[in-house]
């Protein structure tokens, strides 16, 4: 991969970006005969692989949303990463219908008979049948595709002539963006992964499933700067300064996220009320029990210790350590919340897991090293690259 | 900061404010009506303490009332200046440097009156340091599962950062008051205060750092206080108090409802001492306008989500509860709460709105109004339980009001004193943003 740092280009992106869809095609082979081998494991863990790097480009959406409307300084360096993240939106748009597809198996409010016999679920079919599931869905969809689209065409543009219109347009766009974005991606949590248990509610979930999704994203981008460097991109650019604050960022995330996990898990113990205490006793059976342990320890104590630390988000290779840490325990988080409700005993690991986390990280994967590889490596125009660049924490 | 001042004339204005020899005129007229209305708060406080709670309107089946929705109301007022001097540090957004000091004044004051109201209704005031865990022969210790002592600690935790914050912030413009003292009492008071401050490099350095890490404590304590101030209501069960998602909807809601009064007493402070309009200027006021459109529409996400989840749980009562809210007995609050707290802020869409100070005020008062509602909307879900036999309706009774009232009599005097005697603007920091200030010249 060659790098031509006065017009912040990549040329030469060489093969390696389609050895990704290779990867992609064996676990695509791989994920398909666990449809036809056990489709119910196979959807569920389709599920949590598409919710784990559908929330990067979530993440992604958003980074992006309220960096023009603070008009911040030192992220405009990795402004361009971040556009990448939330523009593979389309890839998502088609991954998701095999999860249309196992409605039957994966959400028992799709079952009649079964609803016919419940004593709650009749009362909320007015929403949770299968048409209207469907039809929210590719709403979610048409809306995070067309931002996504919108803000990228929009910062390309930039790319060849700075115009204030151009840049008030995006930040323009930005302030009804997040309002649509706050209400679809809370449906969208709902929809998805709350109605798994149709029982069960939680007026919360839709913020927690959003501090993980910015969370995972802080995590990627981490990892991203890292690949930058190993290819000699922008190693001269970014600096101690710009990790430190990606860094901050992750930091404040990850106790965002607890916050908001903590209060789910704090109100209904303490209420111990049946209807609501269900969701954790069901997390409290057999091997269960130690995978949610391992969330509030793993996944938020130690990384809190070490990411305090000044010189965690200063060193490169430790804020990456860090990164991959909360990347595996997004996965575990949401493995924690979807499967439970088909394996209720204990924790069974599947190679399917497995298989739909490559095909899906693969493609993402090739999705957006294609496109970041395509067009400058950074918003070339924008009047506060400069700034950016020579940024210092005070 | 507009009329491009230089370093002399922002101690020359700021401190000079504090230093009048001349007490305004205006002055006078407020706290001649402050003080008599907080020291109406001390007699009926005692009157209470005297005859008991009964002289309040609780009763069942609504058995919290004005108390405790002006206790979150008070604290909930408090956050915006623990946001602004801490957060608002941390994110590096210098046009707090102006309004930093007079927020934090307000949130030192607000808990203070917030503080009272769960003071006073502990039916024996005079057992209260129970509270505290005292070893005693009775071997008898506070219960720590109960809401309301989480509420004393977070509460009494963040009373004292704020105020060690504020201080700490003070300390160098003590300092220049002591220099500029003209006789040997100000400028020993002053002296005292601003703790063998001399400004030297080392000093600054020091400070610099212990406000730094000061502003990384209070950073949690915004979110904390009224978190723990939501699970009074969050722990019980409770219809449409027990809902997963009030700890950050109350947060939203405190910063919402903190913003709005500070843009009322930035307002006012404008009107009567017009030499600061070069420092609290427009574009604050607009910023904070911005901030109260965000949060305005982050607690209507929170009163739509709970109603959602209301109707998707399927169960009668959480159901019963909103639909009883929104047209039960108080629905005339509840659709005050709505107009005030999610279509009011929507006029700051436009920038036009949001430059015009006679319409940020009125807005601001709105939003408070409507806050006030928002706690109280919450407190009577009481009114209708299980039993359609218990059903009543709550009223206040004069001693209610008049406690209300009386924490602005105390407010305001508290505040008023501040204006007069203390710097109502961070003059250190404000230098420190000022143009000349900047070695390479851009801003």
């Amino acid at each position: 991969m060659q790098f031509d740092r006065s017009t912040y280009r990549i040329s030469d992106a060489g093969t390696g970006i389609r050895n990704w869809l290779l990867i992609a095609g064996v676990g695509l082979i791989a994920s398909a005969a666990g449809a036809f081998v056990d489709p119910k494991q196979f959807f569920f863990s389709y599920l949590t692989a598409f919710a784990f790097w559908c929330t990067l480009a979530l993440g992604g959406l958003i980074f992006v949303i309220l960096h023009h409307l603070f008009g911040s300084t030192w992220s405009v360096v990795i402004r361009r990463m971040s556009e990448t993240t939330m523009r593979t939106m389309p890839l998502f748009a088609v991954l998701v219908i095999p999860i249309l597809i196992g409605i039957p198996w994966l959400y028992h409010w799709a079952d009649p008979s079964y609803v016919a016999g419940d004593y709650a679920l009749p009362k909320k079919a007015g929403y949770l049948n299968v048409p209207f599931f469907v039809i929210r869905t590719v709403f979610y969809f048409a809306v995070w595709v067309t931002l996504s689209i919108l803000l990228y065409r929009a910062s390309l543009k930039q790319d060849e002539s700075y115009t204030r219109e151009n840049a008030k347009y995006m930040r323009t766009l930005s302030a009804p963006a997040a309002i649509l974005y706050a209400v679809t991606i809370t449906l969208a949590s709902f929809d998805w992964l709350m109605s798994l248990d149709a029982h069960w509610f939680s007026t919360i979930y839709g913020l927690w499933f959003f501090s993980g999704a910015v969370t995972a994203f802080f995590a990627y981008t981490t990892t991203n700067v890292v690949f930058l460097f190993r290819h000699n991109i922008l190693k001269e650019d970014l600096t101690p300064e710009h990790f430190h604050d990606i860094g901050k960022l992750l930091f404040a995330f990850m106790i965002f996220w607890a916050y908001m996990a903590l209060s789910q898990f704090l109100l209904i113990w303490y209420a111990n009320f049946p209807k609501e205490t269900v969701f954790y006793l069901a997390r409290w059976s057999g091997s269960w029990r130690a995978l949610t342990l391992s969330i509030p320890i793993i996944g938020f104590a130690v990384p809190f210790v070490i990411l305090i630390m000044r010189i965690t988000k200063r060193n490169l290779n430790l804020l990456a350590g860090m990164a991959w840490l909360l990347l595996g325990m997004h996965y575990v988080d949401l493995y924690w919340n979807i499967m439970p409700n088909l394996h209720t005993e204990t924790v069974v690991v599947s190679w399917m897991d497995v298989a739909t986390m490559l095909f899906i990280g693969a493609l993402f994967r090739w999705y957006y090293l294609r496109l970041f590889t395509q067009h400058a490596v950074v918003p070339v125009n924008d009047p506060k690259l400069g700034a950016s660049f020579s940024f210092v924490n005070q | 900061m507009l009329g491009n001042p230089g370093l002399h004339d922002v101690t020359e204005t700021i401190a000079g404010l504090a230093e009048r020899k001349e007490t305004p005129i205006w002055w006078w007229v407020a706290m001649g009506i402050s003080t008599p209305i907080a020291i109406m708060l001390l007699a009926v406080v005692g009157y209470l303490i005297w005859n008991g709670i009964g002289v309040w309107g609780v009763n069942n089946p609504v058995g919290w009332g004005w108390a405790i929705v002006n206790f979150v109301w008070w604290v909930g007022i408090g956050h915006a200046g623990t946001l602004i001097s801490a957060i608002l540090h941390l994110l590096r957004q210098k046009w707090r440097t102006s309004i930093n000091r007079f927020a934090e004044a307000m949130t030192l004051f607000a808990v203070m009156c917030a503080g009272l109201f769960p003071a006073i209704h502990v039916g024996r005031i005079w057992v209260i340091y129970y509270m505290f865990p005292l070893p005693n022969q009775m071997a008898m210790w506070p219960n720590w599962r109960s809401p309301l002592l989480w509420d004393m600690f977070a509460v009494g935790t963040y009373f004292t950062v704020s105020l060690l914050f504020w201080y700490t912030g003070l300390i160098p413009d003590l300092a220049t008051l002591r220099d500029r003292a003209k006789n040997l009492t100000r400028k020993k008071i002053f002296g005292a205060l601003s703790l063998g401050w001399r400004g030297g490099n080392r000093q600054w350095k020091h400070y610099e750092l212990a406000y730094l890490i000061l502003a990384g404590i209070s950073t949690p304590l915004v979110l904390s206080v009224h978190s723990v101030v939501s699970t009074d209501f969050a722990t019980s069960i409770l219809p449409g108090w027990h809902t997963t998602i009030f700890p950050p909807y109350f947060v939203a809601g405190a910063i919402f409802s903190g913003f709005a009064m500070v843009i009322t007493l930035a307002i006012l402070a404008r009107i009567v001492m017009p030499e600061t309009k070069n420092y609290i200027t427009m574009d604050h006021l607009e910023k904070m306008a911005k901030v109260i459109m965000v949060t305005g529409l982050m607690v209507g996400y929170a009163y739509s989500t709970e109603f959602f989840i209301a109707w998707y749980s399927a169960w009668e009562y959480e159901r019963f509860a909103f639909i009883n809210r929104a047209f039960g007995p108080f629905a005339w609050a509840y659709w005050i709460m709505i107009t005030c707290n999610v279509l009011t802020p929507q006029i700051f869409w436009f920038k036009k709105m949001r430059q015009s100070v006679v319409v940020l005020f009125i807005a601001s008062i709105f939003v408070n109004i409507g806050m006030w509602f928002e706690r109280f909307v919450i407190v009577m879900t009481l009114h209708r339980d299980y039993l359609p036999s218990s059903w009543g309706y709550y009223t206040p009774t004069w001693v209610d009001i008049a406690t209300y009232i009386g924490t602005f009599g105390l407010f305001f005097t508290l505040f008023l004193l501040f204006l007069r005697f203390v710097p109502i603007i961070a003059i250190a920091e404000v230098k420190a943003v000022l143009p000349h200030a900047q070695p390479h010249g851009h801003h």
